[in-house]
């Protein structure tokens, strides 16, 4: 339905605007307000606040805050830079949140004339401007053509490669990456701010699913034509009408958008389903110890979605895990930096398990004293679990330890103001393995098992590769059974938000498994056994049956003799 | 026309008519007492029936035989809800399968007539048949080994008891409740009388109001980016979380809780969880190291208000039971 409404208001703005409309803003529908102040004052308030400041209860611990309307600014617009939105964008948005900011989408919890009511209620706590004031203000309403490849949702598949190239040219022209970063991960420039004076950064190309204006349908070009024509009112972003066509704009979109990994979104909460079984692949013979080997090069995209190359196929999944703040106890972290993590995993007996554990972080700690770091976090007596039972999943308890692989590192000769480096950065790293019995009480080992193979950092992405034999020595390590699921979840700091100990960015507990190796042949061999012998056992069925009737028949043996 | 092969394509089309057709309709997002997918299969299974009896079908024992596995087959598979594990499945295919053996073994005679076909398919009389059969099955079985000698592995389903029976008292910043006698001393007037008022509009005009703009306040500091800013369990951490957070917009959480089980279960959170209840996951923070004893009570207090639920008291949980 939603898509619907896109591609016929897409045809609406490439049929109906053949030349750009320049008309008043919507005037206030004044016999609206009092209903819309009644939503908004039971539902808006605690963000936006009485005055619609942007200064609710939840605004102080809100990385990107609520906003503040009294400047009349708003980011997902149809109009051109600087000016009002229309009704209908602001009822759009509050009908399907802004992705990636705390704000929710209303349209399944408020009925169509309570948004529209709220919206108008909105439009009265803009200070600055007057969207009743047609003198002063007009707006003009853009052109954005229309999606030129038909791609459908949800993922927009088949988008051609030539565009895509030619949106790559467009991106380096545009400078797009001094503030997106060489490859669209927001790592360009770490010192912007926004109207209001807040720290911003610019948008993650390669988590689609967190724009604002994504309208809970992340993979489609349409709204990235929409910001690069329109600018995002109060931010850094701006438009590029004047530099692009409407046609340069579809292929900057194909660029920005193929870059977007295709995961399967959870409609309820708009971002990609979890992988919750991480399958570490049997790998025989030598499993490289380079992050650059193909052996580690799967792509992101989900491969039941984009089918892979054909030297690909083979390699394991790269799992999506899902991180937020660590929000539970002790010290709390409301604003994490990384919010996922994308984990994939081989072993084999002679080398024992890796995992590479990947993350988006867009500028790394220069500050020794607050290194990045990231970890895995496992039950150190898996023996002893029962069931389903596992220990806490922050740090442990007192009855059940865990055991954590951490790795800390700093990046070598690195400045996040520095321009995009295509070789990326070493890192330092140092390994670390904990056990935790509760959050107040983790210990750091003697002994260290756990071994970091290889690093990098590498525009605005961290890689790391853990390395460890399946069994060790140590009483407290976690010992890796073959063919059997083990819990096992991650946890990540970002020093340049000063993050240590219990402040940080965790997941859920999550489940991995050492497959075991498949001797296909042996299998088909079986099979074939198995098929050979029923047919045996079939003959014998029909020698039998006769056998028995020709005895009836002969009346050596007597049947029973109840009518038939 | 051969009235047992009328019989089976009844059956089969019958099945594809209701399990495409009607049972989308009976399993909508919230089932009702009618609605439901159990009343669904009642329904399928009195046309089952119904059709046989009343153009005197007389389907023949094996193929009633074959009708009765199905069902059970059906059920467990299609209608049992939520979805039972792949071993006890095949437990209660097991057990459903005997329960069929007996149904056509009740006498001698039904036994003999269900046999008839399928002895006259080995001997030859029918022959397509016995081709056909005795072609596919030996290929089934190999493939059926095949499928099961190639490790699959997805993860483990975990089951949890959402609302566990809550202790008889909890200690909260060193005083002990006693939870069957707590109510919340904040809860001043009737809940009703405050739907249309404003939170900080009307905080300095009613004592009621003054508590749920506190206890707003204390949602929107802390419990929002789980619960959600719709207290619908849909906060911009939530999907990270599993189990994930409470909805207190559905009519099974809050709506059916008294006051002071969510008192203890706010003060305790996830941790103070019993073992079915897998406290090991949970993500709900035991707020008792967060907030004063008065905020949880207001928290609790505005999250009624919000949603519009009554808490459940004392006297309905005892005429309910
Ligand atoms: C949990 C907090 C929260 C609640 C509740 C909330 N919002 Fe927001 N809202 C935000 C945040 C955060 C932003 C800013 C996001 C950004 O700038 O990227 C925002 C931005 C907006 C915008 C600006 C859109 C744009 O294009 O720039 C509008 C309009 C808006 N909210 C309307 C509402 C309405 C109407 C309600 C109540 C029905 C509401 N909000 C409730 C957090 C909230
Ligand atoms: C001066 C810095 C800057 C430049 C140059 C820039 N952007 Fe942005 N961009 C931003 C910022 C900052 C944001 C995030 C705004 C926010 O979070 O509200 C952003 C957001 C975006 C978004 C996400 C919009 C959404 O819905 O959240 C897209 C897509 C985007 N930019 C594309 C581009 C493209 C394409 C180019 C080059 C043609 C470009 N940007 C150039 C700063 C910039
Ligand atoms: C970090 C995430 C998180 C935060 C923050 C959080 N909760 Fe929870 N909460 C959960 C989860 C997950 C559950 C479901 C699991 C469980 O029952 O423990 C839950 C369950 C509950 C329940 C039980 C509902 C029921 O049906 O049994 C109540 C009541 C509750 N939360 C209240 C609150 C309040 C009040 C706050 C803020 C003061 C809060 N929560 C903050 C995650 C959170």
């Amino acid at each position: 339905m939603l898509l619907l409404t896109l591609v016929v208001s897409m045809a609406m703005a490439g049929v109906a605007f053949g030349e750009e409309e320049i008309r008043p803003p919507d005037a206030v529908k004044t016999d609206l307000l009092e209903l819309g102040k009644k939503v908004y004052f039971k539902r808006c308030v605690w963000c936006h606040g009485v005055k619609g400041a942007g200064d609710g209860p939840a605004a102080e611990r809100l990385f990107t805050r609520p906003r503040n309307f009294l400047s009349g600014n708003f980011k997902i617009r149809t109009t051109d830079s600087g000016e009002l939105p229309l009704d209908e964008s602001l009822i759009r948005t509050v009908k399907n949140g802004l992705q990636g900011s705390a704000m929710p989408a209303w349209g399944e919890f408020l009925k169509e004339d309570e948004i529209v009511a709220v919206v108008n209620f909105v439009k009265t706590l803009v200070e600055d401007r007057d969207f009743n004031d047609a003198e002063d203000e007009e707006v003009t309403i853009m052109e954005f053509g229309t999606n030129p490849w038909n791609t459908t949702g949800p993922y927009h598949l088949g988008v051609p490669q030539d565009a895509i190239d030619r949106g790559k040219e467009l991106f380096t022209k545009n400078k797009c990456f001094e503030c997106h970063g060489g490859e669209g991960r927001g790592d360009g420039n770490p010192t912007m701010k926004d109207d209001w004076g807040f720290p911003i950064m610019a948008a993650d190309w390669q988590q689609c699913w967190n724009f604002r204006g994504s309208r809970r349908d992340p993979f489609n070009p349409f709204h990235v034509v929409r910001t690069v024509s329109t600018g995002l009112n109060g931010t850094p972003m701006p438009n590029f009408k004047d530099k692009l066509t409407i046609e340069n704009r579809w292929d900057l979109a194909a660029f920005v958008n193929s870059l977007c990994p295709r995961k399967k979104q959870d409609k309820l909460t708009s971002k990609p389903v979890p992988d919750f079984l991480i399958s570490s692949s049997n790998t025989p013979g030598t499993i490289a110890e380079k992050i650059d080997d193909p052996m580690w090069q799967s792509p992101d995209h989900d491969p039941r979605i984009v089918e892979r190359s054909e030297e690909k196929a083979g390699n394991p999944r790269v799992n999506y895990i899902a991180l937020a703040g660590q929000i539970t106890r002790g010290k709390r972290n409301f604003d994490p930096k990384a919010d996922n993590l994308w984990v994939t995993s081989r072993w084999n007996e002679e080398q024992g398990i890796y995992y590479l554990v990947e993350f988006h972080n867009r500028f790394l700690s220069t500050d020794p004293e607050y290194p990045d770091a990231v970890a895995i976090q496992w039950p150190a007596k898996l023996q002893d679990l029962f069931g389903a039972e596992k220990p806490y999943f922050i740090f442990g308890d007192s009855k059940k330890p865990v055991d954590i692989w951490k790795a800390s590192f700093m990046a070598k000769d690195y400045n996040p103001a520095g321009a995009p480096n295509p070789a990326g950065y070493q890192l330092d790293v140092t390994v670390e393995e904990l056990n935790g019995n509760g959050f107040e009480d983790v210990m750091a080992k003697d002994e260290t098992t756990v071994q970091v193979v290889d690093s990098i950092f590498h525009q605005g992405r961290v890689k790391v590769l853990f390395k460890r034999a399946l069994t060790t020595e140590g009483e407290m390590d976690v010992q890796i059974p073959v063919e059997q699921f083990i819990p096992v979840s991650f946890m990540q700091w970002a020093g340049d938000d000063k993050e240590t100990d219990e402040n940080m960015a965790i997941s859920t507990w999550y489940y991995t498994i050492l497959e075991p190796a498949v001797d296909q042949g042996h299998i088909l061999l079986m099979a074939g056994v198995m098929g050979t012998v029923f047919v045996g056992l079939q003959g014998w069925l029909v020698w039998m049956t006769k056998r028995t009737r020709k005895m009836y028949s002969d009346g050596k043996v007597k049947q029973d003799e109840l009518p038939f | 026309m051969n009235k047992p092969l009328l019989s089976f394509i009844l059956a089969v089309a019958g099945w594809a008519v209701f399990h495409y057709g009607v049972f989308p309709v009976f399993t909508p997002e919230e089932p009702g007492w009618i609605l439901n997918r159990y009343v669904y299969y009642l329904v399928f299974t009195a046309y089952l029936i119904a059709v046989n009896v009343a153009m005197k079908l007389q389907p023949p024992m094996a193929l009633r035989g074959l009708y009765v596995f199905m069902m059970g087959y059906y059920f467990y598979d299609s209608i049992l809800y939520p979805h039972v594990p792949w071993t006890l499945f095949i437990t209660y295919m097991m057990l459903w399968a005997i329960g069929t053996f007996l149904y056509v073994s009740q006498d001698p005679v039904t036994f003999r007539e269900f046999r008839a076909p399928i002895v006259k398919t080995i001997v030859g009389e029918y022959k397509m048949a016995r081709i056909v059969v005795f072609t596919v099955l030996p290929f089934l079985v190999g493939w059926a080994t095949y499928n099961s000698l190639y490790p699959k592995f997805a993860e483990p389903v975990e089951l949890r008891t959402v609302h566990p029976a809550p202790p008889a008292t909890t200690k909260v910043h060193g005083k002990t409740y006693a939870l069957e006698e707590v109510s919340n001393p904040f809860r001043v007037d009737e809940q009703d009388n405050y739907k249309d008022s404003f939170p900080f509009l009307d905080a300095d005009k009613s004592e009621y109001m003054k508590y749920v703009t506190e206890g707003g306040t204390v949602f929107f500091e802390n419990c929002h980016y789980c619960h959600g800013d719709q207290l619908n369990g849909l906060g911009m951490f939530s999907h990270v979380f599993n189990p994930t957070p409470a909805n207190f917009i559905d009519p099974g959480t809050i709506a059916m809780l008294q006051e002071s089980f969510l008192f203890w279960r706010v003060a305790k959170g996830g941790p103070g969880l019993p073992n079915e209840s897998t406290p090991w996951s949970s993500a709900m923070p035991p707020w008792e190291e967060h907030l004063t004893t008065d905020e949880i009570w207001k928290v609790i207090l505005f999250e009624y208000w919000y949603t519009g639920w009554h808490p459940r008291t004392f006297d309905e949980e005892s005429s309910v039971g």
